[in-house]
């Protein structure tokens, strides 16, 4: 009697373990297929969706990746891809200087408007977003500023400093006690901050670079927007004007875009897993 | 339902009781804010005065040149500005352009949204003008202060060092703050204004634009052609937004559980997966889903190869299942990151729960729905109000799988559209900008109100009052 309830239960529990592989697999397959669609299609011999086999192209070969970086006439796209990479680059570092000032300020300094800011910013956070950037579009066409990629990278870093809750989060995280102790040691507010507070804060610094990096790259909006010649424009809007004949090109110079993202997100998931939660349990 | 109800009920008369605090503590606040100012009209001395007449006169009187050259030269800079044209512009807010432009007679007319853009400058230049001279009364004040204590007036040397020490955080903040007054706020308020106009369609510059009250609101809610588009795309967004956030919260959740799960080995390996999908940049994943639904696309090749007809999976006809692939589509790109969110938090729950209520002979499935729900739900409904309003703002689903297709009934607009998608194709394609300003606060309103509402209800915000 005792015996088969133990083989009951323990039946019980390869079953639970095998269900759970069973689903582990399907979704492994469901997230990853599309990603395999798209890298054999980069391989295919002939650019059209047309000519695939269902999921599968009829012949492989490298030949779409030369004509990605060769032919230029209609699709420019080394020239997307530095313009992209100029513009990410430029608001990453602006972009995480602000955020990261910001939330200093808030989780350290008490001041007068300090809480009206904070509510001010969600309140503003409300705003549908792209609300401000049409507006921005038409300040822009009335003062001539567009086709500009320093206008773009200015809203970009300019808007930065909304999502500090974050960082905030992390900052408040680090005792107090470090700050009173470099101060009784006579060190001004500007030099505990650059070598006392900064040091600790690599993991966070990290993840606001990576995520004030991801976003002007795989932004679509205001680049389509604000940058009207063929030579200012970035990659997402150029992907966005392949058709279906141009399956090959599109899927290759997705996967060229997406492999430096991917493998940052790889190395720093950790970071990323721990930033997240610290924004989570927010005041 | 019941506790909703008392929830909502305490909310609202704990409002009533909290306005009316507001409006009778307005005396004594006004009285502290301006005992400050009672105390330097009374005790200030004749070089205060002297700074309240002109700008920097008395930092000049106490010999601090650069300062006292500084403010003097601001306010001449503003004066200059105001007489030159901040007074124009000022006027021109309200009138938003008189002379309409006509190119046959050489008429150069007024650009009613520059005009607007200029008077909103010198709105902020007068708040800028009186900050600094509150300022200005304040640091002559201060150095009367110290010379009175014997502190000895400060140096321009000394109270610019100031500034990278006790004053840290004003040179911090200030770029920052600039940037978001300039890319975020002023905007804002510029399409705020846009919407009580009739800027848009053939009223654009040269012709004049014109203030005219809450007729979009109107037009957009009333009866008519316009609000019938609005009423159908509004539902749809709504159910939308409830729809994508409810699964790809529980999806990701349980997809942290299941990893989460003791018998699984290779945890790293098998989280690979979604991290992938959250790394791909959502413009890619989106025109990926579009080819694969494409009438050529692969779907449609494996249905022809049975012998069936393609299908238009997001074409004209296709309301519901485009709708389906929307979300399936969003579920795809936004699981991974719920996913990753709740990893973070499962790992900081206390294990001794768990262990105390095996010993209880509670179930795992009592155990989940007891301890892990609640506590994941009261850790992460600031996330969760943030996904919902972000859900309801989805505007690159739609707009790249069904961007060119038009529906019937609706006005520029199709039937998966929500109501930022309606929003982008008013203003930025079709130009009716008054609308869509009318629309984006429409937005605005509705998103806050039910975040409100959500963070009300939510276990962190009675928690938050039980600890004050």
């Amino acid at each position: 009697m005792k015996n088969s309830k133990v083989v009951k239960a323990r039946s019980k529990k390869v079953l639970n373990v095998i269900i759970t592989y069973c689903i582990l697999l399907i979704v492994a397959f469901i997230f990853f297929f599309p990603c395999l669609w798209l890298i054999l299609a980069s391989f295919s011999k002939s650019g059209s969706i047309y000519s695939f086999d269902g999921f599968f192209p009829k012949e492989y070969s490298l030949d779409t990746f030369e004509l990605l970086f060769t032919d230029t006439v209609m699709y420019n796209y080394p020239k997307w891809f530095l313009n992209t990479l100029f513009i990410a680059t430029m608001s990453c570092i602006l972009g995480t200087l602000f955020t990261i000032l910001t939330a200093y300020v808030m989780s350290r300094f008490r001041f007068k408007t300090r809480k009206a800011m904070m509510k001010g910013t969600l309140v503003l956070g409300m705003f549908p977003s792209f609300m401000g950037t049409i507006a921005v579009y038409l300040m822009m066409t009335q003062f001539n500023l567009i086709n500009q990629q320093w206008g773009l990278i200015l809203i970009y870093a300019g808007t930065a400093p909304m999502g500090y809750l974050t960082q905030k989060g992390f900052f408040d995280t680090i005792p107090y006690s470090i700050d009173e102790a470099a101060r009784i040691d006579g060190a001004s507010n500007f030099t505990v901050f650059v070598k006392f507070i900064l040091p600790l804060s690599k993991p966070i610094l990290v993840y606001t670079a990576l995520t004030s990096f991801a976003w002007p790259w795989s932004d679509f909006i205001l680049p389509k927007m604000l940058l009207i010649d063929q030579d200012l424009q970035t990659v997402a809007v150029g992907l966005m004007s392949l058709d279906e004949t141009q399956f090959a090109r599109f899927a290759a110079g997705s996967i060229i875009i997406a492999i430096p993202i991917i493998v940052l997100y790889f190395c720093l998931v950790k970071y990323m897993i721990n930033g997240m939660a610290a924004g989570a349990v927010k005041e | 339902m019941e506790q909703v109800k008392q929830k909502i009920n305490t909310f609202f008369t704990g409002l009533g009781k909290k306005i009316v605090c507001f409006f009778k503590s307005i005396p004594s606040k006004l009285k502290s804010r301006f005992a400050g100012a009672k105390e330097i009209i009374t005790q200030g001395n004749i070089k205060v005065g002297a700074s309240m007449c002109i700008m920097g006169l008395g930092q000049l009187l106490y010999k601090q040149w650069t300062k006292g050259t500084l403010f003097i030269l601001l306010q001449i800079a503003f004066i200059a500005y105001f007489i030159t044209r901040g007074g124009e512009d000022l006027f021109g807010l309200f009138t938003l352009g008189q002379v309409k432009g006509d190119a046959w007679y050489g008429i150069e007319g007024d650009n009613s949204i520059v005009m607007m853009l200029m008077g909103l400058l010198a709105v902020v230049m007068i708040g800028f003008y009186i900050a600094l001279y509150v300022t200005n009364i304040k640091d002559v004040y201060r150095t009367q202060c110290a010379e009175d204590t014997l502190k000895g007036v400060p140096t321009f040397k000394s109270e610019f060092k100031s500034l990278l020490d006790k004053n840290f955080y004003k040179t911090a903040i200030i770029l920052p703050l600039i940037g978001v007054c300039v890319f975020s706020i002023l905007p804002i308020v510029f399409m705020i204004l846009i919407a009580f106009t009739n800027y848009g369609g053939t009223t654009v510059p040269p012709e004049l634009v014109d203030w005219v009250g809450l007729e979009n609101f109107e037009n957009l809610i009333s009866l008519g052609e316009l609000s019938a588009t609005f009423f159908k795309i509004f539902g749809w967004n709504l159910l939308w937004a409830v729809l994508s956030t409810f699964i790809n919260y529980f999806a990701g959740l349980g997809l942290a559980l299941l990893l989460n799960k003791k018998c699984v080995k290779g945890k790293a390996f098998w989280r690979a997966f979604p991290i992938l999908a959250y790394a791909i940049p959502g413009f890619i994943t989106l025109l990926g889903f579009k080819f694969m639904f494409s009438y050529g696309g692969p779907i449609n090749y494996y249905i022809q190869e049975a012998g069936g007809e393609a299908i238009g999976f997001l074409d004209l006809n296709s309301k519901w299942t485009a709708r389906f692939i929307g979300l399936g589509v969003n579920a795809w790109i936004s699981v991974p990151s719920t996913m990753l969110l709740a990893t973070g938090i499962l790992s900081n729950i206390n294990t001794d729960l768990y262990e105390a209520a095996r010993v209880d002979g509670a179930s795992a499935w009592k155990q989940f729905i007891k301890i892990t729900l609640p506590y994941v739900i009261f850790a992460t409904t600031p996330v969760l109000i943030t996904q919902f309003i972000n859900n309801f703002n989805n505007f690159g689903v739609f707009y790249f799988l069904r961007e060119r297709v038009r529906s019937e009934g609706y006005i520029l607009a199709n039937n998966t559209d929500l109501l930022i998608n309606w929003l982008y194709r008013m203003s930025i394609d079709n130009k009716y900008y008054s609308i869509g300003a009318a629309i984006s606060l429409i937005i605005f309103i509705v998103t806050s109100i039910i975040s409100l509402v959500v963070y009300v209800l939510s276990p962190a915000y009675k928690q938050e009052e039980t600890f004050r």
